[in-house]
């Protein structure tokens, strides 16, 4: 937990030294391996660690850096991945006792645009079953706990992601977000979590849950190193249907510095102060959030957005119906094989009939227009993450209702790119998180703003205090 | 129609042909119901013409795959 612990090292920062060859790749991969085997058997972040396949990557990338290969800021780096993401040769189980031994012949895209950036694997990271399974302890794997306290939970469903790299226990790790799965440990575990534009990135070869609102993106310490990341991941891919023809932008050349003038931003006020109430902590932070944006040159204003209920209950019907026709089959035939809480939550999706899924994806055109309109005079809103800081394990909701929402799940349905980074922490130093959505293929303006944020307040100067 | 939840719930399960594990239909029942809310919310009184978020985009046959 020192400021010379090579874990602790932003990618940027990493990158840059072992681009000048004073950061050795083998032994930066050592040092997250030594720290993965201290503290995984606490934290439960890592289902597979792959010492020996990462090491070899790290060798690898040793030598094309000192022979003057240098592929670029993630060369040499090493990441971690949600275990739903295919990996050619390794088991990719998806949390689930229904997939256990299952071993894909080919890597995701994402993969294998990681390893062509030259990033060292560590290994598979914990995931809610299916990515909707919820903290449970009835799958093969158990559940990641909270780096800032084991005690609670890190939320999901990139439990073992969020987990991993608050803990320093890899630098980035990429999650899957469909209807918060990415914002939601970022904000649990005080880091920056990109949910991109939908197609901006490929999902083919991510175990599917919802095919029209999966998102892939990376959860990492600082906002600049999830453009490092963006930049390395985004683009087209035809193995992807819904993967977009638009261009990529340098997300990098983006990130200009901590000024904001010029740029407009919306309050989102209604969602978490009539809509689903915000706890006091929350509220608190965020006003102090929108002051800082405000010093840095940024335009407030307020949005009003529709009804948080009316977002929540579409994206419901769409992730239900969705996902009971994915997994129909081996529910019907191996229904013990599941979790008793993805069982449930995936079953129910049966009930949606026909007409129900039609009528919801024509309320999600209605209410992605109805944001587009709200945002007319801004360039991003904000609100909350999440409405309260994380609750000690297992003790979340089965989130069947509307009872007490997150502020992420209406971004899914409208496919904008959403950002949440740290904004401070509770009474009792659990993180607290701010969110920034951007247009649709805007993730440049979101970068930005989450980017200056970061530089001016003093929340990355935090880590968890882990023995 | 079956005129409670609980009718509507066990008529629909039956229709599905769904084989509910022991346990597994309180938790269903409760989230049935508010699945059924949720239908309610998102409502049917829409514009003839008024399309899905999603709707089918055909491609040339040499199209796929690039």
């Amino acid at each position: 937990m020192t400021a010379t612990n090579p874990c602790f090292l932003p990618i940027t920062a990493a990158a840059e030294l072992i681009a000048n060859r004073r950061l050795s790749p083998v032994e930066l991969t050592r040092a997250y391996l030594d720290r993965i085997e201290q503290l995984n058997g606490t934290l439960h972040a890592y289902v597979r660690v792959l010492h020996d396949d990462a090491v070899a990557a790290a060798r690898a990338a040793e030598v094309e850096i000192m022979t003057g290969n240098h592929r670029g800021p993630l060369h040499g780096i090493p990441i971690g991945l949600k275990d739903i993401y295919d990996t050619t040769g390794i088991p990719t189980e998806g949390g689930s006792k229904s997939c256990l031994g299952r071993v894909p012949t080919e890597d995701a895209t994402t993969t294998r645009l990681l390893k062509q950036a030259g990033a060292v694997l560590l290994g598979k990271l914990t995931t809610w079953e299916f990515a909707i399974g919820g903290t449970a302890f009835d799958t093969p794997f158990p559940p990641a706990r909270n780096p800032w306290n084991i005690e609670h939970d890190p939320a999901g469903s990139s439990s073992g992601s969020g987990a991993a790299v608050a803990a320093g226990l890899c630098a980035m790790a990429m999650g899957s977000d469909t209807g918060g799965s990415i914002r939601w440990p970022a904000a649990w575990c005080g880091l920056a979590g990109l949910k991109p534009t939908y197609g901006r990135v490929s999902r083919a070869g991510i175990m599917p849950l919802s095919f029209s609102l999966d998102h892939a993106g990376p959860l990492t310490w600082t906002v600049k190193d999830a453009a490092v990341v963006l930049q390395v991941i985004a683009g087209h891919d035809p193995g992807d249907p819904a993967s977009a023809k638009h261009p990529v932008s340098d997300y990098h050349a983006a990130l200009v510095g901590g000024d904001l003038k010029g740029i407009r931003l919306g309050v989102a006020r209604t969602m978490f102060e009539r809509d689903c109430v915000a706890s006091d902590e929350v509220l608190a932070a965020f006003n102090r959030s929108v002051e800082v944006l405000r010093e840095l040159g940024a335009a407030v204003s307020e949005v009003e957005l529709p009804p948080l209920a009316l977002y929540n209950a579409t994206a419901f019907l769409i992730a239900r119906g969705e996902g009971f026709a994915i997994h129909a089959k081996t529910l019907r035939e191996r229904p013990q094989d599941y979790g008793g809480l993805a069982r449930d939550r995936l079953t129910i999706g049966a009930y949606v009939r026909a007409s129900d899924m039609v009528q919801a994806m024509r309320r999600r055109l209605m209410l992605a227009e109805a944001t587009d309109v709200a945002m007319r005079n801004v360039d991003a809103i904000l609100l909350p993450t999440a409405p309260d800081p994380a609750p000690r394990l297992a003790e979340l909701a089965p989130y069947f209702g509307n009872q007490r929402p997150t502020y992420m799940r209406p971004f899914n349905l409208t496919g904008q790119p959403a950002l949440s980074v740290c904004n401070g922490f509770d009474s009792t130093g659990l993180p607290l998180a701010l969110q920034i959505v951007g247009r649709c293929f805007d993730e440049e303006t979101v970068l930005r703003i989450g980017d200056a944020y970061e530089r001016a307040t003093p929340w990355r100067e935090r880590r968890p205090s882990l023995q | 129609m079956a005129e409670t939840i609980e009718a509507r719930f066990a008529a629909e399960t039956a229709l599905l042909d769904l084989e509910l594990l022991p346990g597994q239909e309180a938790a269903l029942l409760e989230a049935y119901a508010a699945l059924r809310e949720m239908v309610a919310l998102v409502g049917a009184d829409y514009p003839m013409a008024a399309e899905p978020a999603h709707i089918f985009v055909p491609v040339a046959a040499a199209e796929h795959g690039k």
